[in-house]
């Protein structure tokens, strides 16, 4: 026990060393694949390393199409989910009302509810709404689980924030919408950013969603990697895709990286 | 040391103001959730209760497809390997992130590359998670693949039930322990650095602050962590599937990809009791997890 004690910070450095290989390990894969050539092209040979699949996305017309869909999608999906959450992410932390802690458990119950089982009445619902195979459509689905997170991450920025501050605003003659806008947002910037950034990654690539919506039109990525794949699959121009698809994620993470651990804190709702 | 034990379970006992005018704030929320939740899963139980071969015209079944589900084998085979799947995720990845979140070293720039390195997964779209894992583990070009010769992963791994559970598994764990210890780390940072210096004070021992000091500020954060990755899992369809087809002879056939497969044939009336089914089970395990939440935080109060 001693001897394990007396080495603790270097085993912990260790641990978190292994495992961040084991994270890597698929990534190098995917990374090695993308500059490959795995079908043979004009003037090239199968094995040989070439950056034609990373060309070839921007020159394909779907491709880029599928790029622009899914940051369509996203910035929709935040653009509705942000403002629909801050208000009752305020109210679940500043305000005890009839049902308060039931409400935020259905909330939450609708995160967990898996996307298969709602997808059949969910299509009907937004063909009825003429809202199928359109950026629209899925990120409008997508609200049913990023909206509880955001809730949940928004409450908890909202909650570290003292009270006194609502109670003084108060006093100032402000009244709750006003102060929410100009006191409170303010405040908590970065819970906005980290909310949104959750919903980016989770919106980003989710599928279930995204394939039954985009029958014909409005395929994000995730969907143009699936029909990449086929009889002769090229699989090093799906390594490129995927590759390209995790950029902008990858960027936003390290953006968000010291803020990304202070969403998620539970407070007493 | 119980004076550790006092400090680190009681938190936030301030009072709210009741005010239900909360709930003019939280309107919005609920109209989204209801258009794009709720309505949806009344149409599902709705539809359960029939027999529907195209929309307009269907007949009242009763508990007919309930019955039908309950009553076959293949069901209650897929809830076992589901359930089974879901512990073995649950028992790997939860003190895996728990370990890792207290891995995690001091110092700004080590924690935000350490988060981010660890978060990398989450960004891979789900449909190529499979694909990724199949690349890294096949014979010839495969990194794992070609490491696995040489350490005795057989070839024809597809052929093997354990070995392909040994593949989900380890793809489920590398794809979603980041999860956990984004949320366990963000638990761990607001412990006050008061509460260590008093452990240090004591002369307390790594695992005694571990036990007294950062374990009770986990519990909550866990709970909600046991959830997610519970739901996730037991419900897991995209990344399962094709790994091997459900295979071998159907040993990892887990219960979403029934469902996906009958709204795939748009079966109405039998798919939408499968999902009523489904979502009765998800409730019921996210009532125990309240319940059992309940339970902690009357613990902290008395």
């Amino acid at each position: 026990m001693i001897l394990i004690y007396r080495h603790l910070g270097a085993i912990k450095i260790a641990g978190l060393l292994i495992f961040m290989v084991f994270v890597c390990l698929p990534l190098v894969q995917m990374t090695l694949l993308s500059f490959i050539a795995t079908l043979p092209h004009e003037g090239l040979e199968v094995g040989q390393f070439t950056i034609r699949n990373f060309t070839t996305i921007l020159t394909e017309p779907n491709l880029r199409a599928a790029f622009a869909n899914s940051i369509a999608y996203v910035l929709i999906n935040i653009c509705i989910t942000i403002p629909v959450a801050l208000p009752a992410a305020y109210a679940f932390s500043r305000m005890s009302f009839l049902g308060d802690k039931s409400l935020f458990l259905a909330f939450i119950a609708f995160r967990i509810t898996p996307p298969v089982v709602l997808t059949l009445p969910v299509f009907q619902l937004f063909s009825a709404l003429g809202i199928v195979n359109s950026v629209f459509g899925i990120a409008l689905a997508h609200c049913l689980f990023n909206l509880p997170i955001s809730i949940w991450i928004l409450q908890g920025f909202i909650s570290a924030i003292p009270k006194e501050m609502d109670e003084t605003a108060f006093i100032d003659g402000y009244s709750r919408p006003r102060f929410i806008w100009s006191i409170l947002i303010p405040q908590i910037r970065a819970g906005v950013a980290v909310a949104a950034f959750f919903c980016f990654m989770f919106s980003w690539v989710e599928v279930v969603f995204a394939r039954i919506l985009t029958t014909t039109n409005g395929k994000p990525i995730s969907m143009a990697i699936s029909s990449l794949f086929g009889f002769q699959t090229d699989i090093g121009l799906v390594m490129a895709v995927t590759l390209a698809s995790m950029a902008p994620g990858a960027v936003l993470l390290f953006a968000m990286r010291n803020h990304l651990s202070r969403g998620f804190r539970i407070g007493q709702v | 040391m119980p004076n550790l034990q006092v400090c680190g379970g009681a938190e936030r006992l301030s009072m709210k103001p009741t005010d239900n005018t909360g709930w003019f704030f939280v309107l919005p929320a609920m109209a989204v959730l209801g258009l794009i939740g709720l309505i949806p899963l009344i149409t599902v139980v709705n539809y359960s209760f029939f027999e529907i071969f195209i929309l307009s015209s269907r007949f009242w079944v009763g508990l007919e497809w309930y019955a039908e589900l309950i009553g076959s084998a293949r069901f209650w085979q897929s809830f076992a390997r589901s359930a089974l799947f879901s512990m073995i995720v649950l028992l790997i990845q939860i003190p895996l992130g728990i370990a890792l979140a207290l891995c995690i070293p001091r110092g700004r720039i080590w924690i935000g590359l350490s988060l981010v390195v660890v978060a990398l997964p989450l960004l891979v779209p789900w449909n190529m998670i499979p694909a990724l894992w199949l690349s890294l583990l096949n014979p010839d070009t495969g990194i794992l693949g070609r490491l696995g010769a040489v350490l005795g992963w057989p070839a024809n791994w597809k052929d093997s039930v354990l070995h392909t559970w040994v593949v989900i598994v380890a793809m489920d764990v590398w794809h979603w322990t980041s999860l956990v210890v984004i949320l366990c780390y963000s638990a761990l940072t607001t412990i006050p650095a008061a509460y260590y210096q008093a452990a240090a004070i004591d002369g307390a021992r790594p695992w005694d602050v571990f036990r007294f000091i950062q374990f009770p500020r986990l519990q909550n954060v866990l709970l909600m962590a046991v959830l997610l990755r519970f739901m996730d899992s037991f419900m897991i369809y995209t990344e399962a599937f094709p790994i091997n087809a459900g295979g071998p002879a159907q040993a990892t056939l887990f219960l979403a990809v029934d469902l996906g497969e009958e709204i795939k044939a748009f079966n109405y009336g039998p798919s939408a009791a499968r999902s009523v089914l489904y979502f009765l089970i998800i409730v019921t395990v996210a009532w125990l997890f309240t319940k059992a939440q309940g339970k902690l935080e009357d613990k902290a109060a008395s």
